[in-house]
C-alpha cells in the first residue's frame, strides 16, 4: 500500500514536471489593434482573455483607436513597420488594405478550419479575388430602422419586409410636416438603396459606371424624394454636419437607414420605440448588400502561427456569444446570431424577421480599388442634386470624371 | 558680459595670425551649440522637403513600394485632372476675399481701439482670444451654427431672410468659410496694427492737427504710411497662410457642396489620405509651393511702391 502512494507520488511528481516542460513553451506576446474607446476595452479584454485561457503562452493586447483616425493610421502604421499582430479590417475597405493582411487560406487548410460555420456573405466580404484575409466577428445588411411612435400616431401600417420603393415614399410623404421629415438622407443611401432597387454603379468589369441608367434612375428616385417632395433634409458635405442618423435619434426623422451595428445604441439613447424593415424594392425581387468587419493577421507580424491560435478563439463561438449578448456585434457566427436576438435585440420589434429576410436576399457587395474615392465623392457632390442646384445627371457624370 | 568684452580686447590685441585662429576655434565651438537646432532642421525640414520633391516623382500609394513615374503626376496635374484648375480657382478667391477683409477689417479695428480713451488693453485681448483658440474647434461651433436646420438657419428663419443654407449651397459655402476664417485670425493682425500705431509718434499727428488737417487725413497721410512696414508684414503671411487653408474647409464642407469649397490644401489631404496617393499629392503640394512663392516674391515687389522705411 504504502508503496503504491509512493509510486502514485511519483508518477504525479513526474507529470508536474512533463508538465511545466510543457508550459516552459516561449511566451508569446501579440498585439491586437481595432477601432473602439475606452467603454470597449473590457468587453475586448475579456475576448483577449479567452485566448491566455486556451493557450497559456500567448497573450495579446488590444490597442484602440477611433474610426477615423483608424483607417489614417493603418497605412502609416503598416509602411513604418509598426503594425499590430493582429487587424480589424472592414468588409467595404479591404479593397483598399488586403495588401497589410496575410492570406490565411494556408492556416485555414492546415487546420481544417470550418468557414462554413459564418454567414457566407461576409465571408466572402472579408475575401479579396478568393482569397481569405479575415474571419468576421460581425455582420449585418443595411436595414430601414423607423419610428414606430411615429407611424402609430401618424395612423400607418409599420413596413412589411417585402414593402416597394412606393410604400415608402408614401409613407415619407405622410410622415413630413413642418420641420419634422419622413425620412432623413444620408451619402450612402445612395450605394444600398439602389441595389435594393436593382440598380448597379458598377460594369461587368468591376469599375464604376455611374452613369448608366438603372443607376441614375435609382438615384433620381432618392433625389426626387428629397429635392421634390422634400421628404427628407439635404445633408451638409462637411465632417461634423448633422448625420442623418443624428436626426432620428432626435425624433427630427422618422426613417433612416442603418445597419444592425447601430441598432441598439440607437435604442438605448432614444425616447421612442425603434422598428426596422428591410430597404424598400422596386417591382422586381429585393437584393441587400451586407457588410462587417472582422480581424485578420498582419503580413508583417513574426507570430503568425501563435496569431491564428488566437484568432480561432477570438472569431470563436464564445467570443461571439460574448460580443452577441452585449449587443456589440450580430455574430457572423451562424449559430450564435441567437444571443444577439434572443438576449441583446429582444425589444426591437421585427430585428429577426427583418435580419433573416435580408439574409436570404443578400447579394455579393461589390467594391474595388476606388471605393473609398467614391464614397468621398458622394458624400461631396450629391448636395448639388439634392438642393436642386444640378441634376442628378450631371452630378453623376460629375463624380464619374474623378473616378478611374 | 564684460567677460566677452575681455577675451575680444584679448584676442584683437594681438596679430592677424592667431585671431584667425582663435575665430576658427570659436567658429567650431558656435558650431557645437547650434548643432541640437541644426540636427532638428535638418531632421525635420530639410530631410522631409526633398524627400516630398522626391516622391512628386513616384506612384507611390502609402502602401507597397514607389515607383519612379517622372513627370507623369504633374502632367496629369495640368492637364489631365478635372479639379485642378477649378482648385486653383477656388484657393486664390479664398485668399483674395479673405486677405483684403482681413486687412481693411483688423486695420479698422486697430485704428478704432487706438482712438478708444480707455478699455484698450481689454479690447486688445477680446479681439485676440480667437486667435489662441484651436482652429478646429472653432470650426466645428461655426458648422453646427451653420449645418441645416441649424442656428444660423433659424435667425433667417425667424427675421423671413429666404437666406438659403449657406453650407449646401455652391456660392454661399466659400462665404462661410471666409466668416469663420477672419473670425479666427481677425484678431491677430489687429494687436499687430495697433501695436504699429501706438508707436507713430504723437507729435506728428499734433502738428498735422495745428496745420489743420482732418482726422481722415491724419490716417491716410500719415498714420497708415507709417505702419506701412507692418501692413506689409501682416499681408504677406496673412496671404500665406490663407493659401494653405485647411482646417475649415476639413470640418465645415469636406470641399463641398460639388467642389465650392475645395482648396489646394484640402486637395492635397483628399488625395494623399483619403485616397492614399502619396506621390500625386506631393506633387501638388510643390504646385503650391511654388504659388506661395511666386506670390510672395510679388508682394516684396510691389512693396516699393507703398511701404515706407524711416530710413
Amino acid at each position: 500500500m504504502k508503496f503504491t502512494h509512493q509510486l502514485a507520488a511519483l508518477a504525479l511528481a513526474g507529470t508536474a514536471i512533463l508538465s511545466t516542460a510543457s508550459f516552459a513553451q516561449e511566451q508569446v506576446n501579440l498585439t491586437w489593434q481595432m477601432w473602439g474607446d475606452e467603454k470597449d476595452t473590457p468587453l475586448f479584454q475579456s475576448l483577449a482573455d479567452l485566448v491566455t485561457a486556451e493557450y497559456p503562452n500567448i497573450k495579446v493586447t488590444p490597442q484602440f483607436s477611433g474610426w477615423t483616425d483608424y483607417w489614417t493610421r493603418l497605412p502609416v502604421l503598416a509602411s513604418s513597420g509598426q503594425i499590430a499582430d493582429l487587424v480589424a479590417m472592414q468588409s467595404m475597405r479591404m479593397p483598399s488594405f488586403y495588401g497589410v493582411l496575410e492570406p490565411l487560406d494556408p492556416f485555414i487548410a492546415a487546420d481544417n478550419f470550418d468557414k462554413s460555420a459564418f454567414e457566407s456573405s461576409i465571408i466572402s466580404g472579408l475575401s479579396q479575388d478568393g482569397v481569405q484575409y479575415a474571419l468576421p466577428y460581425d455582420v449585418g445588411p443595411w436595414l430601414m430602422f423607423y419610428n414606430r411612435d411615429k407611424f402609430a400616431e401618424a395612423g400607418i401600417a409599420e413596413p412589411k419586409p417585402d414593402w416597394t420603393f412606393d410604400d415608402f415614399k408614401a409613407a415619407a410623404e405622410k410622415l413630413t410636416s413642418g420641420d419634422n421629415y419622413g425620412y432623413a438622407v444620408q451619402a450612402f443611401d445612395f450605394v444600398a438603396q439602389p441595389i435594393a432597387l436593382g440598380a448597379e454603379y458598377f460594369n461587368d468589369g468591376n469599375q464604376f459606371d455611374l452613369t448608366n441608367p438603372g443607376y441614375a434612375a435609382a438615384v433620381g428616385k432618392l433625389v426626387d424624394l428629397v429635392a421634390v417632395a422634400k421628404a427628407s433634409p439635404v445633408f451638409a458635405s462637411g465632417a461634423g454636419a448633422q448625420t442623418g442618423s443624428g436626426r432620428f435619434a432626435a425624433g427630427n426623422a422618422a426613417m433612416v437607414i442603418d445597419g444592425p451595428w447601430s441598432l441598439l445604441t440607437t435604442q438605448a439613447s432614444v425616447g421612442f420605440k425603434v422598428g426596422v424593415a428591410p430597404l424598400p424594392r422596386d417591382e422586381g425581387p429585393s437584393r441587400y448588400i451586407t457588410a462587417g468587419s472582422g480581424w485578420g493577421i498582419s503580413a508583417a507580424s513574426q507570430h503568425k502561427d501563435e496569431a491564428f491560435k488566437a484568432l480561432k478563439v477570438l472569431t470563436g463561438p464564445k467570443a461571439a456569444e460574448i460580443l452577441a449578448s452585449a449587443g456589440r456585434a450580430l455574430p457572423g457566427r451562424l449559430a450564435e446570431q441567437k444571443f444577439w436576438y434572443d438576449v441583446a435585440a429582444k425589444d426591437i420589434a421585427g430585428a429577426r424577421e427583418t435580419l433573416q429576410y435580408s439574409f436570404d436576399h443578400s447579394t455579393p457587395f461589390r467594391l474595388n480599388e476606388s471605393w473609398n474615392e467614391f464614397e468621398n465623392l458622394l458624400t461631396q457632390y450629391l448636395p448639388l442634386a439634392l438642393n436642386g442646384d444640378n441634376t442628378t445627371d450631371a452630378v453623376l457624370a460629375d463624380i464619374q470624371s474623378q473616378l478611374p | 558680459m564684460t567677460l566677452i568684452q575681455d577675451t575680444a580686447v584679448a584676442t584683437s590685441a594681438p596679430a592677424a595670425r592667431p585671431r584667425r585662429r582663435s575665430g576658427r576655434r570659436e567658429g567650431r565651438t558656435a558650431f557645437f551649440f547650434l548643432l541640437p537646432s541644426l540636427l532638428g532642421v535638418l531632421l525635420f525640414l530639410v530631410l522631409p522637403i526633398i524627400a516630398s520633391l522626391a516622391l512628386s516623382f513616384t506612384n507611390w500609394k502609402l502602401l507597397g513600394k514607389p515607383a519612379f513615374v517622372g513627370f507623369q503626376n504633374y502632367i496629369r496635374l495640368f492637364t489631365a485632372d478635372p479639379q485642378f484648375w477649378t482648385v486653383l480657382r477656388n484657393t486664390l478667391f479664398f485668399t483674395v476675399e479673405y486677405l483684403v477683409l482681413n486687412i481693411i477689417i483688423s486695420v479698422g479695428l486697430a485704428t478704432w481701439i487706438a482712438s478708444l480713451k480707455r478699455g484698450q488693453r481689454w479690447f486688445r485681448v477680446v479681439f485676440f482670444l480667437p486667435t489662441f483658440t484651436p482652429g478646429i474647434a472653432v470650426a466645428i461651433v461655426w458648422m453646427l451654427i451653420f449645418a441645416p436646420g441649424g442656428f444660423f438657419d433659424f435667425i433667417m428663419k425667424s427675421l423671413s431672410l429666404g437666406v438659403p443654407n449657406l453650407l449646401t449651397d455652391q456660392t454661399l459655402a466659400m462665404q462661410a468659410v471666409i466668416i469663420v476664417s477672419l473670425w479666427a485670425n481677425v484678431g491677430y493682425n489687429t494687436v499687430l496694427f495697433n501695436a504699429a500705431l501706438d508707436m507713430v509718434p504723437p507729435s506728428y499727428l499734433e502738428a498735422a492737427k495745428i496745420d489743420g488737417a482732418s482726422a481722415w487725413d491724419r490716417f491716410w497721410k500719415i498714420r497708415l504710411p507709417l505702419i506701412s512696414p507692418t501692413l506689409f508684414f501682416g499681408t504677406v503671411m496673412t496671404a500665406i497662410t490663407s493659401l494653405q487653408v485647411f482646417d475649415q474647409i476639413y470640418v465645415m464642407t469636406r470641399g463641398g457642396p460639388g467642389n465650392a469649397t475645395a482648396t489646394l490644401g484640402y486637395a492635397i489631404y483628399q488625395r494623399g489620405f483619403q485616397n492614399f496617393q502619396m506621390g500625386y499629392a506631393s506633387s501638388i503640394a510643390w504646385v503650391m509651393f511654388a504659388l506661395i512663392m511666386a506670390l510672395t516674391a510679388l508682394q516684396f515687389w510691389l512693396q516699393r511702391k507703398w511701404v515706407h522705411y524711416d530710413n
